[in-house]
């Protein structure tokens, strides 16, 4: 009897080593070779056990071979099972790895400095501006003369101008509202420095009220460094009619910079602009300190962001606008400047280097 | 303008830190560059003075300024008795009692009065050394070098009262005589600073009977100059007109303390004051005494203006009410004279004030001086309807979101290039140079977007970014095409992101023309491809076509005439290596003018709904030589006008194994559909007959 005891044994670890076995097969391979191992006809160790009966007594052979048996069969059962348990959850013939990496159509970006463009004229489109263009290549009169700088003004040293060595052809400018604005480009011979020559052609076509936006790129004599290119982007805003106020220019400008920046207070400073009177430089709130003081507004808690004044009276007598009657506020604003204090960009020359790495920084949406 | 608080405080009584000085006066009108405190208790404020306020080129102009701000009152210089008993007091604001005479021991004859309108000279008697240490310290802190005791009086004045002088010596002025002309034709004087100067006929000088002495508000000339020898000198104290001032100096490309007060207006009434300024300080500091007289030549006196100033102005151009009373304590306090009339005032307005010459600019004196922190925010009345946004601008944001979704960056480059690559990239036009460029790399206008583009990619590539697809919209110069808008774009490395489930391959000249077409097909319009026999050098032969665009096939469309709007091909690779980009690497570029093709855009679409009718697709195989442009296969069919032919398409093309030289396999499909039936196989065979006898006398092709 203690035979039979050591073999019941026997027959137990087989069991539980089969099924701990089992468990781990993940495969079909793997179950059929655990199968294998324990009931294959040649070497399998259930198999091994059947053979050691006929050396047992008869009584002894019938109650060890009945445990036998039922092993075998039970072993036969679960394989049985774990194939279909595989089986159910084994992924289609045509399945893939849905971790690899996709087949990627990349998108673009829009570069930063068109993005601040895009914004600000969105924000200006819905207080009811026009927007328009105006050509890069000018004239005096309506880049100076024009702007309250007649030939010889001290105040055109300020901006220093690119000539061309002779006149281009003059292109038709901006067709609008069925017409185009002053389109005679008399002798375009110079680079403009500022956009508000758009500010003359619109307003020697067009009667009052004026209320536009004119984006574009202006160009001046400064030498490449951290803070200047040769050429650059601006914003130039004109509201004139009856009754417009510099009231009415700090209100825009609050609803426009907050608009652009976020929870910003904003300070007017005197200033001087030849075609403006008055003349008010636009300091915001530093939105990086708060305005408590940082190396960003160079501890002054405020940060100049556009240059801005109330429509001199002779502007509007060069246009033919009766300065009497009609009132009116211009700006001026660098959209790289905003560029700068919205993203932090420190070196204004990486605008112009579009580095797919600088640009990619700037999301597509 | 550096100016010093203690000399400041000569003049107006400011109390508080120059901190708070500072911050004040920067809101009104005067930005600080600089603050630096000085050892004594004292400090040194840089104002930055704006171009329209040479009055406050000054200590005496600033104080003006801070005792408005401050609400103080200024003292002005008065005529002291015993100036040498005042040598102990320093710098105190004594003027010399000068008795004005017709002619003294100098004469002055003034031959330009409308460039000179007025001309002080006064004679002193001078001992030449080293000024007093307060009187160098305070020229120190201004930023001016002392040098001797007469030419520091001269700078002290100009410092301290805005009226540049100048000192001749006596001995050398021939004949006792000023005179104020235009220079004589060829007339040559060597200025202090060493140089020989030309003078044209335009220019003004200080002559003495025979030679100019001076540049009129400029600069002296070196045979006058006060040395350690001289004994006896003549001050000069002068108005001379801005622009004539401005001109020579500009022409002689000679800026100086003096010519930039003049340049931009000085007080007319100031030169005889500063004269007396500048013989009380010599008695002051022990350097000389004057001969107690002035000859003050004033041919053309300066009136001041009295300008109206309207209640009702004020609040309408500022948007908030300002009292009388304090209207009135702004503009007293600046030195303005008011009198009340109906509805206002009539305002007279000081001669220093050059820049004050209508009644808005005394509006922006009140809202200065009141503050603009006063004005409240408010919106401007919407009065008519915005009309829509230009569509130039709007193209170029539609633009610029297709050429995204296809993969491209936006790039933003110079609106100028070198000569050279301006040159690679014109073909029959010329390119439009600038005549004071800032350098050779920015010498022209930018003839197309390309240079700026390929430059860009080349750093890129440089910087390990071999796969760049940018693009540009922007306006570009010719002298005879004037100024035009374009988009342009640049495609270098992999024609398509790697993925490991495919190779890679390079980009190619279809990858480019994918990017045109699609623009083109967004103006709906459809594109041309047109090989360019001999393409303009940036292209690369056989690889280089025109785009032309052509009106679509659509039942309401007004024929438009197709025109030619740019070039598509692969660059030369020396081209763009001459812009930083590596030979090595393939890149393709394109530009279209956006103006011809925006023309193609209908104002109104009428929208058909799609045909319920099947088609029937017929595909073919055809032997063609390999010479034979796939455009002119599909206009040969185009021509036979099949009457329900809808569309045609090549779907494959092969040469090789299978293939006799020289021939190529051309696989077509063409779509059939009548608008109201189905149609019969026979109708589609026979179409597809004719289709093949065509092609096989016109292009020789044999059905495989």
């Amino acid at each position: 009897m203690s035979e039979t005891a050591s073999d019941r044994s026997t027959i137990d670890a087989l069991r539980a080593d089969f099924q701990v076995r089992l468990a781990a097969a993940g495969s079909d391979a793997a179950v059929k070779a655990i199968a294998d191992e324990f009931l294959s006809r040649k070497s399998g160790s259930v198999t091994g056990l059947m053979k050691t009966l006929g050396t047992l007594a008869p009584d002894a052979r019938r109650e060890f071979g009945a445990l036998v048996n039922a092993l075998k069969q039970e072993i036969e059962t679960a394989v049985e099972e774990r194939r279909l348990a595989l089986a159910a959850v084994r992924p289609p013939a045509d399945a893939v790895d849905v971790t690899l990496p996709p087949r990627v159509r990349p998108v673009g970006r829009v570069h930063p400095l068109m993005q601040v463009r895009q914004q600000v004229e969105d924000i200006f489109a819905h207080m009811g501006y026009e927007i328009l263009e105006g050509p890069e290549v000018e004239d005096d009169f309506h880049n100076f003369e024009a702007l309250n700088m007649p030939p010889d003004h001290p105040a055109r040293d300020m901006q220093d101008t690119l000539y061309l060595e002779s006149p281009i052809a003059g292109a038709t400018w901006g067709a609008h509202k069925g017409r185009t604005p002053d389109a005679q480009v008399r002798a375009a011979t110079l680079l403009r420095t500022h956009t508000s020559a758009m500010q003359i052609r619109y307003m020697k076509t067009f009667p009052p009220p004026v209320r536009i936006i004119v984006p574009g790129r202006v160009y001046r004599r400064d030498n490449l460094d951290l803070t200047h290119t040769p050429n650059f982007q601006q914003f130039e805003g004109l509201v004139v009619g009856e009754g417009v106020t510099m009231a009415d220019l700090k209100g825009t400008f609050e609803a426009m910079l907050t608009a652009l920046f976020g929870d910003v207070k904003i300070r007017l400073r005197p200033s001087f602009f030849p075609y403006t009177e008055p003349s008010a430089e636009v300091d915001i709130s530093c939105h990086k300190c708060a305005g408590v003081g940082c190396a960003i507004c160079k501890q002054t808690g405020w940060l100049e962001i556009l240059g801005s004044g109330m429509v001199h009276p002779a502007v509007f007598e060069a246009v033919g606008y009766d300065p009497d009657r009609v009132t009116g506020f211009a700006f001026g604003m660098g959209i790289e400047r905003v560029a700068m204090l919205k993203y932090g960009v420190e070196d204004i020359r990486l605008f112009y280097e579009n580095d797919v790495r600088f640009l990619e920084q700037f999301p597509a949406l | 303008m550096k100016v010093l608080l203690s000399w400041l405080r000569d003049f107006v009584d400011v109390p508080g830190e120059p901190e708070d000085i500072a911050s004040t006066m920067s809101l009104r009108g005067f930005a600080v560059e600089g603050l630096e405190r000085l050892d004594n208790d004292d400090a040194v404020i840089d104002f930055e003075v704006t171009g329209n306020r040479p009055d406050c080129m000054s200590v005496s102009g600033m104080a003006r300024e801070v005792a408005t701000a401050f609400g103080l009152q200024v003292r002005r210089p008065a005529v002291a008795t015993n100036l040498r008993r005042a040598r102990e007091e320093g710098p105190a604001l004594h003027l010399a009692s000068l008795k004005t005479v017709d002619r003294a021991d100098i004469d002055v004859v003034i031959e330009n009065p409308d460039l000179c309108p007025r001309y002080a000279g006064a004679v002193a008697d001078v001992t030449i050394g080293p000024s007093p240490e307060w009187m160098q310290a305070r020229l120190r802190a201004a930023g001016v070098r002392p040098t001797s005791t007469i030419v520091d009086i001269t700078n002290y004045v100009l410092l301290e009262l805005g009226q540049p002088m100048h000192a001749f010596d006596h001995a050398r002025v021939g004949g006792s005589q000023i005179r104020v002309r235009t220079a004589q034709p060829g007339e040559t004087l060597n200025t202090l600073d060493g140089k020989r100067r030309e003078l044209s006929p335009e220019m003004l000088v200080i002559a003495d009977a025979d030679h100019a002495v001076a540049v009129a508000g400029v600069m002296g000339g070196a045979d006058s100059e006060v040395t350690e020898t001289t004994r006896t000198i003549v001050f000069e104290s002068a108005h001379f007109a801005p622009l004539s001032v401005r001109r020579t100096s500009k022409a002689l490309g000679l800026k100086t303390e003096a010519s930039m007060r003049f340049e931009r207006g000085t007080d007319p009434r100031l030169p005889l004051t500063a004269m007396e300024r500048a013989c009380a300080l010599l008695e002051m500091i022990g350097a000389g005494a004057s001969r107690g007289t002035v000859v003050d030549r004033y041919p053309v006196r300066v009136e001041p203006k009295v300008l109206k100033l309207r209640k009702a102005r004020i609040a309408g151009l500022l948007g908030v009410a300002i009292a009388d009373a304090e209207v009135r304590r702004v503009l007293e306090a600046l030195g303005f004279a008011l009198r009340e009339v109906e509805a206002g005032w009539d305002v007279t307005v000081p001669t220093r004030r050059v820049d004050v010459s209508r009644e808005v600019d005394l509006i922006e004196e009140i809202a200065r001086h009141c503050g603009f922190d006063r004005i409240p925010a408010t919106f401007p009345p919407l009065a008519v309807a915005p009309p829509p946004v230009d569509p130039r601008i709007l193209r170029a944001r539609q633009l610029r979101a297709l050429a995204m979704a296809q993969g491209f960056s936006e790039a933003v480059t110079f609106g100028f290039t070198s000569a050279p690559a301006a040159e690679a990239f014109v073909t029959d036009e010329a390119v439009v140079p600038i005549k004071n460029p800032l350098s050779e790399a920015f010498a022209v206008l930018r003839p197309s977007l390309l240079p700026g583009l390929v430059e860009s990619a080349g750093r890129n590539i440089r910087r390990g970014q071999r796969d760049v697809q940018l693009f540009e919209i922007g306006n570009r110069f010719t002298q005879q095409g004037g100024e035009t808008q374009a988009i342009a774009f640049i495609w270098t490395g992999v024609g398509r992101a790697p993925h490991w489930s495919e190779r890679t391959r390079e980009t190619d000249f279809f990858d480019a023309s994918s990017l045109v077409s699609t623009i083109v097909d967004a103006f709906d319009a459809f594109a041309l491809l047109q090989p360019l026999g001999a393409p303009p050098s940036f292209l690369v032969a056989g690889q280089a076509a025109e785009v032309v665009a052509d009106a679509k096939d659509s039942p309401d469309s007004t024929a438009r005439a197709r025109c030619r709007v740019g070039l598509v091909g692969r660059l030369t690779p020396a081209v763009g290596e001459s812009l930083g980009l590596p030979a090595e690497v393939p890149a393709y570029v394109g530009e279209l003018a956006i103006q011809p093709l925006a023309t193609f855009l209908r104002a109104s679409l009428k929208a058909t709904a799609p045909p319920r009718v099947p088609s029937v697709d017929r595909d073919i195989s055809i032997l063609l030589d390999d010479t034979t442009a796939a455009q002119s296969v599909r206009d040969t069919v185009r021509a036979i006008a099949l009457p329900h032919l809808v569309s045609l398409r090549e779907f494959d093309r092969y040469a090789g194994k299978g293939i006799p030289e020289g021939k190529v396999s051309l696989s077509l499909r063409l779509t059939f559909r009548a608008p109201d039936r189905t149609l019969t196989d026979a109708e589609v065979q026979s179409a597809m007959d004719r289709v093949l006898s065509t092609l096989r006398d016109t292009h020789g092709a044999i059905q495989r």
